[in-house]
């Protein structure tokens, strides 16, 4: 019993790792530009598509089709950008929501048209046993998730906090009206933190299916569900919280899947964050700054 | 000489309520010229328009000659126009040297920057002391200055103030006050809103009244007798 | 007319309870991403009744709407205080809960010598009341608008009304109402039940035509859908969900044209169209604007 507590928290770390991610690339544009992106899932599977495409035509290493899921996600984000996002700049946030829901459906239908299975299979991110340690399994790929989540949370985080454009996006985050008063373009920031989104996205994106080795058109919803999620569950646009809403998010899965089935898993999920929203909105970390 | 900053029959509207109903004013080199009113007269709003934030529905604002009305937020910056925002709006969880360093963020002289910031911390000795401090930990007054100060690190020509002394104890208003004059001093024109137009008067060269949207009265301190002004930029003149 | 045509309209009948479910939420203020699990209450509900208990289709309509409106109720007041994002990711919460409890709900029983009712994901077959009962796809059809023609009129009444203007201050202004006396948390909470209600008689029609519903009908998807509807045919009127529905299921999935690239087209449109009419074709000034030259 103890053995299988661990094994699932070690097991929901690593879905959580791919979590946070998600929640932090979501969050990125939800902090930012104050916007939610149904998209964001889509854009992903997108690039993941584009890596299937070219590996069921030209069969490809793993690094290239990183490569490509990443410039793949990168493009149908910036698409998205332009079309459902800088044209309502200063205006509805519903429109952009909604015009962003119409983008969803536009790449769910364009990879299905690129690749009519239901199902393809994604090469392995590592062919190879299980490591054992002790009565515990850990799958190298894990590990691999893992290392990459925490590799790119502390890229981030140099890119935020010791960089120019950081300080930038750190300051439209806290305080929109001042960062323009000091000088900042707006507009330039909001393409440019798009793409790292669009990027931390598309990292969690290729763990996921690589660890998995399938993927499907239903990634894109998937992702973008856990995403906001995990966000909500961390705090409205904080990113610490994004990470640490990821890795609960991913524990609480774990242990009530082991308990008690898939469907009761994701009922919990849900269960938890309305009770959270109802009882305490700002989520279970917060900053001191309140989100509109 | 044509001066700094030309103000000509702006209207900013929220919507389909016109907060500026046509304003025209002149800001000389310089100068301190002071934009008193009552609240809801428009003064924030005429700042917010001229540094970008709203974008005028009909007239210009011509800074050095060139035309800025409607122009983004970030050329005025580059232009060399400063606001400091009411209430001060500083970054709380960035450090006061990094809301320094975001004043600056228009330039590319890496050096002069970290040179500018040290001066700044010279100059405002507040500041030097919370140096690593996050900006939502500082008073008010400390607020203000470090809010001061982020606008001067853009080395702006003009300065604008949007009510510097709102919410603060008196000797911090004097304090703000004496640093606004030695701005001047230095070399920066300044345009200052203020509500508290007793102050004002005692700094300013020229200044305005505003009320409801349109400058009722143009004039040096002293040509109005000074308790009528602080009588109408408190509560508006009798008429409507 | 063909059966393909009767088709089509009718889903533009039901998907339109749906529409008007999300329009009434939206125009007081709040974004539901939710209402897709009042109409599957409503499905499952008057199913259950029908199908299993001889219970007549009106009288499991009343039941299920009031089935519907309870479960509005139990989502709304813990929300009450939530705004914006907040309240919709909760209402999506809540239906996602819902829509589970679905694939859990396994509760058969043999009714003359058929084993009927939910069974998870299998879903639910033999929702045959309407079709027993003699009434072809055609009167079906009719009954649906009929339905939607009251609930129009309905609408249609109250947006005249000092309650419809009181209910849109709510979406612009709702620190305004309340200063005027507006019980707002009331008012809030008896719109909700209202949608809840109006959703669940959609879902109840939809379920006596298909016959068969299963738990992943009523998915996210079928919520943001909804909210798409009111938002695209516009905020102004009633008409503008109407028209919503009518676009996405009449102009794209019932001209055959479009095979295989009708979403493409239709995101693209849509998007487009935002852009343009960020609050949707008939908004509050095209409508105002048709008011003015058709009175």
């Amino acid at each position: 019993m103890f053995v299988d507590l661990i094994q699932n928290t070690l097991d929901g770390l690593t879905s959580g790792a791919a979590y946070a991610l998600l929640a932090v690339g979501f969050t990125l544009i939800f902090g930012v530009l104050r916007r939610v992106n149904l998209s964001y899932g889509p854009a992903i599977m997108f690039g993941c598509y584009a890596a299937t495409w070219f590996h069921v035509h030209f069969q490809g290493g793993l690094l290239l089709l990183a490569v490509i899921t990443i410039a793949g996600t990168v493009l149908a984000g910036a698409y998205v950008e332009r079309l459902c996002f800088a044209p309502h700049r200063d205006g509805s946030a519903i429109a952009a929501m909604v015009a962003s829901f119409a983008l969803w459906m536009q790449l769910e239908e364009l990879a299905i048209l690129a690749m009519p299975k239901h199902l393809y299979a994604f090469p392995a991110l590592y062919e190879g046993r299980p490591l054992a340690l002790g009565p515990f399994s850990l799958r190298v790929e894990a590990l691999l998730m893992l290392l990459v989540t925490v590799a790119t949370c502390v890229a981030l985080h140099r890119l935020l906090y010791r960089s120019r454009f950081g300080l930038a996006v750190r300051a439209v985050i806290e305080q929109p009206v001042a960062a323009q008063l000091a000088g900042i373009d707006l507009p330039g920031i909001f393409v440019r933190i798009f793409a790292v989104a669009s990027l931390v996205g598309a990292i969690a994106g290729y763990l996921i299916v690589s660890s998995s080795e399938q993927v499907t058109p239903m990634l894109g919803m998937w992702s973008t569900l856990k995403g906001m999620l995990a966000m909500m569950l961390g705090g409205l646009g904080s990113l610490p919280g994004a990470v640490l809403g990821g890795l609960a998010l991913g524990l609480i899965e774990a242990h009530s899947q082991w308990f008690f089935g898939p469907q009761v898993r994701d009922l919990t999920a849900y269960l938890l964050l309305f009770i959270l929203l109802a009882l305490r909105p700002s989520g279970l970390w917060t900053t001191t700054r309140s989100a509109s | 000489m044509s001066a700094l900053l030309e103000v000509r029959d702006i209207v900013t509207a929220y919507g389909k309520i016109e907060a500026l109903k046509g304003v025209s004013l002149e800001v000389q080199q310089g100068s301190i010229t002071c934009l008193l009113g009552p609240n809801g007269a428009g003064k924030t709003t005429l700042m917010m328009t001229t540094a970008g934030i709203l974008k005028p529905k009909a007239g210009s604002i011509r800074f050095s000659g060139d035309e800025i009305a409607g122009a983004a937020p970030h050329a005025i910056v580059t232009k060399g126009v400063a606001l400091v925002p009411e209430n001060r709006l500083v970054f709380p969880n960035m450090t006061v040297v990094e809301n320094l360093h975001a004043g600056a963020y228009r330039r590319n002289d890496q050096p002069e920057i970290a040179a500018d910031v040290d001066r700044m911390l010279t100059r405002f000795p507040v500041l030097k002391q919370r140096a690593a401090q996050g900006a939502g930990t500082l008073s008010g007054g400390e607020q203000q200055m470090l809010s001061v100060a982020r606008a001067l690190m853009s080395r702006p020509k003009l300065l604008l103030m949007d009510e510097p002394s709102l919410g603060l104890a008196p000797l911090i208003v004097e304090e703000i006050f004496r640093i606004i004059a030695e701005l001047r001093k230095d070399g920066t024109t300044i345009f200052l809103v203020e509500q508290n137009a007793h102050m004002a008067l005692t700094v300013a060269h020229h200044f305005y009244l505003i009320e409801q949207g349109k400058v009722t009265f143009s004039g040096t301190p002293g040509s109005l007798a000074e308790d009528e002004v602080i009588k109408r930029a408190y509560l508006g003149s009798a008429k409507t | 007319m063909d059966d393909y045509t009767i088709g089509v309209l009718t889903n533009i009948g039901l998907f339109s309870f749906l529409a008007l479910s999300a329009y009434l939420l939206l125009i007081t203020g709040e974004m539901s991403f939710g209402q897709q699990a009042f109409f599957g209450i409503g499905a499952y509900c008057a199913g259950i009744l029908t199908a299993m208990y001889g219970v007549s289709l009106p009288l499991a309509a009343i039941a299920a709407m009031a089935l519907g409106a309870l479960a509005a109720l139990l989502v709304g007041l813990p929300t009450l205080r939530l705004k914006g994002l907040y309240f919709a990711m909760a209402t999506l919460a809540a239906a996602e809960m819902i829509r589970i409890l679905f694939e859990l709900l396994h509760f058969q029983r043999t009714v003359e010598g058929e084993l009927l009712g939910p069974d998870g994901t299998q879903g639910f077959r033999g929702i045959r009341w309407v079709f027993e009962s003699g009434v072809e796809p055609l009167h079906y059809l009719a009954l649906i608008y009929v339905v939607l023609a009251v609930v129009l009129g309905l609408f249609a009444w109250i947006e005249r009304s000092r309650l419809g203007a009181t209910l849109r201050s709510l979406g612009q202004d709702p620190e305004l109402a309340a200063s005027l006396g507006v019980d707002v948390n009331r008012l809030k909470l008896g719109v909700a039940a209202a949608a809840g209600a109006l959703a669940a008689l959609g879902g109840v029609l939809y379920a006596h035509h298909n016959t068969y519903i299963e738990p992943r009908n009523f998915d996210i998807m079928l919520g943001i859908h909804s909210l798409a509807y009111a938002l695209i045919g516009g905020l102004g009127t009633t008409f503008g969900p109407l028209l919503g529905v009518v676009v996405d299921i009449g102009l794209v999935e019932g001209s055959r044209v479009f095979e295989g690239y009708r979403m493409i087209v239709f995101g693209g449109l849509v998007a487009v169209l935002l852009v343009f009419r960020p609050r949707g074709l008939l908004d509050e000034r095209v409508v105002h604007w048709l008011r003015a030259r058709f009175s």
